[in-house]
């Protein structure tokens, strides 16, 4: 595969709440390739989010080194971000709150066009939102109206626009088509994938639905409370599950179809997701796992290639994938 | 089997400063004892106006019944006067919200909040009523009962919220539970715990769930019966198998289209419906589908076909199906 466009290495982000220290991301490391797709799937408060904007630097990093194209970025100062910062945007989950209801759409994809001071002219500046709109499936009679005149599709598909104005390398889908209906995320994910396809955009797809991230993503990484589980291609992740929480995530997805859904074992968890201020040593899913033998309570598992990239952080990993490993609960 | 709920041509609309919005247009469907019916559509298509309407929870004004029946056990929902439904609402007929965030009171422990339904739809005495809080609890598999009824809702995780809200609408063992959205807000892990308790508790309790949704995964999973919804109106109904395995409206076979399967190739790419369902301030004349279908014809335009039954219990709204459309059926290609 092509050369990776951002490696991330050991990011951490830590927030001080009362209470102690909220470990949102506690030290994740990938890389994401030129022109792929990374989907990042995980429960809610696993720390995905916090991830996606501490990659692109919208949240200062506790720790970590995140290489863009060979540079770290974390090392720029604040003031030089700005030109880097071009290269990588972010579509938001929701798209009623991330568009100002007193902006025309012209005025909100223009936004970023002005900031970086792109255009000289303000004609040329109302053609590249033009052809912006063009791309997004809207038209230039689109551009005087304000954000409620549209459905959350359309509106999404705004974000999108203004996501795209500056000719970003990548981009960070923050739960994109979560609240979106059915038929429409279709759409929506349709879009990303032809425009990936048209400029070779790279992408972090952060999303909780499943069979959507499997469908869009070249490779898929799995989080819980912070941490990164399991990481591999993902015919290969959703196929061949090696992690316990992974296999646990999947044959929780509810299958549309009557006949193998209900035929089908599931593996219910019991419990919920740990708190994540100050948590206890050693892996973060010991309390919920099948497999939990006493190491796995004192020391935190490597995440490490078990298979050809098939990253895993489970010490009992070499056993479930020999399938010797038994069931300790 | 026998009926609990017989919903009649239920006309349900709205008064509003632009005019009247028909938000539910002349539905009828059956409810059985134990059964459990699916509700599926885009937002906006009345399945909620639906749901509410069988607990008269809508706000009258704007909402009102514009026409037709809803037969629970025999007595007609829609004639019932307020004070009448407080006596149905919560111990016959219960509901469970989409959000347990915001429909359970920040203000009152948890335990109260069981026990308030509890003394006032059974007359029991507070300690009573306590035991019993702390029982419902202990049914919904929440940990500690005894310690988590004196705690406040935001010391409940997401999960944990939705079973008390289950344990809620269970405490009068009610015939029959609304669930509307239930498990939208949560995780697909907590989605599996809380959709086996519903069953769980379904076998124990003989209880009927109409379960309103938009994950066909859920739907699949849960249901008996299923209504597929469009702009108000039901276009097509059948049993879980008919739907999924022959869906006979373009909609319903979209709807499904539209959902990535697990073992879907990802060059393929997703069918997706173009535009949006129409305004229901004017409602159209015809098939309401009209202008999203592949294989509209002239006369969908003007006029909305009869329901064409294709089995005892699947019908399905589509001029396609009518008899003298065979042809076109047979060259077009609907599937």
């Amino acid at each position: 595969m092509a050369e990776p466009i951002l490696s991330a290495r050991n990011i951490k982000k830590y927030f001080n709440v009362s209470g102690g220290t909220l470990k949102a991301v506690d030290g994740i490391s990938f890389d994401i390739y030129k022109g792929e797709t990374l989907g990042l799937v995980g429960e809610s408060g696993c720390g995905k989010t916090t991830a996606g904007r501490t990659i692109i630097r919208l949240y200062e990093p506790t720790g970590g080194e995140l290489f863009f194209e060979g540079q770290d970025i974390y090392k720029i100062s604040r003031h030089n971000m700005k030109p880097v910062r071009r290269n990588f945007q972010m579509i938001f989950q929701d798209p009623y709150a991330s568009l100002n209801p007193r902006m025309t759409v012209e005025e909100i994809i223009a936004e970023p066009l002005e900031i970086h001071g792109i255009y000289k002219s303000e004609k040329q500046r109302r053609e590249r939102v033009y052809e912006l709109l063009q791309l997004v499936g809207l038209n230039e009679e689109h551009a005087l109206r304000f954000p409620h005149e549209f459905s959350g599709g359309q509106r999404q598909r705004i974000g999108v626009a203004r996501s795209l104005a500056l000719n970003p390398k990548f981009i960070v889908c923050d739960e994109p088509i979560s609240a979106l209906d059915v038929s429409i995320q279709a759409q929506v994910v349709n879009l990303l994938k032809n425009l990936q396809n048209q400029m070779g955009l790279t992408y972090l797809f952060i999303a909780h639905d499943l069979s959507m991230v499997r469908y869009i993503s070249d490779r898929v990484g799995v989080m819980y409370l912070g941490m990164m589980m399991e990481l591999s291609k993902s015919e290969e992740l959703y196929d061949h599950p090696i992690h316990p929480y992974t296999q646990a995530l999947l044959s929780a997805i509810p299958i549309p179809d009557p006949e193998i859904q209900r035929s089908r074992k599931r593996i219910i968890l019991e419990g919920d997701v740990p708190s994540p201020i100050d948590p206890p040593p050693g892996c973060r899913f010991a309390d919920r796992c099948f497999y939990t033998v006493d190491e796995c309570r004192k020391v935190t598992p490597e995440f490490k290639e078990v298979r050809p990239e098939h990253f895993v952080a489970c010490h009992r990993s070499g056993e479930i994938l020999a399938g010797t490993a038994a069931m300790t609960k | 089997m026998e009926n609990i709920l017989d919903v009649k041509n239920l006309q349900v609309s709205f008064k509003t400063f632009f005019g009247e919005v028909e938000a539910v247009r002349d539905i009828s469907f059956t409810v059985g004892k134990k059964e459990t019916v699916a509700i599926v559509g885009e937002s906006g298509c009345g399945k909620s106006v639906t749901a509410s309407s069988i607990m008269q929870l809508l706000p009258m004004p704007p909402a009102f019944y514009k026409g037709g029946q809803i037969l629970f056990k025999g007595e007609d929902i829609v004639k019932k006067t307020e004070r009448e439904m407080q006596h149905i609402r919560g111990s016959k007929i219960s509901m469970v919200f989409q959000d347990p965030m915001t429909s359970l009171n920040p203000t009152m422990k948890i335990g109260r909040q069981i026990v308030e339904g509890l003394m006032k739809h059974q007359h029991l005495s507070k300690k009573e009523a306590n035991k019993k809080a702390i029982e419902m609890l202990k049914l919904v598999s929440v940990p500690q009962p005894e310690k988590r009824v004196n705690q406040y809702p935001h010391e409940f995780s997401g999960g944990m919220r939705q079973r008390v809200m289950i344990a809620l609408a269970m405490v009068s063992n009610p015939e029959l539970l609304i669930a509307d959205e239930p498990t939208t807000a949560l995780d697909v892990t907590v989605q599996a715990q809380i959709l086996d308790l519903m069953k769980e508790l379904q076998d124990k309790l003989n209880m009927s769930i109409i379960l309103i949704t938009h994950d066909l995964g859920v739907v699949a999973d849960m249901s008996d019966k299923v209504i597929v919804m469009y702009a108000g109106q039901i276009v097509e109904q059948g049993t879980v198998n008919d739907i999924f395995k022959n869906p006979m409206h373009p909609y319903t076979i979209k709807l499904l289209a539209s959902v990535p399967r697990l073992n879907m190739k990802r060059d393929e790419s997703l069918n997706y419906i173009e535009g949006t369902p129409p305004d229901l301030y004017i409602p159209p004349k015809g098939c309401a589908f009209f202008d999203r279908c592949d294989h509209a014809m002239k006369v969908c335009k003007d006029y909305m076909p009869d329901p064409e039954y294709h089995s005892k219990e699947h019908y399905s709204r589509c001029w396609l199906n009518h008899p003298l459309a065979k042809d076109v059926r047979r060259e077009g290609s609907v599937r």
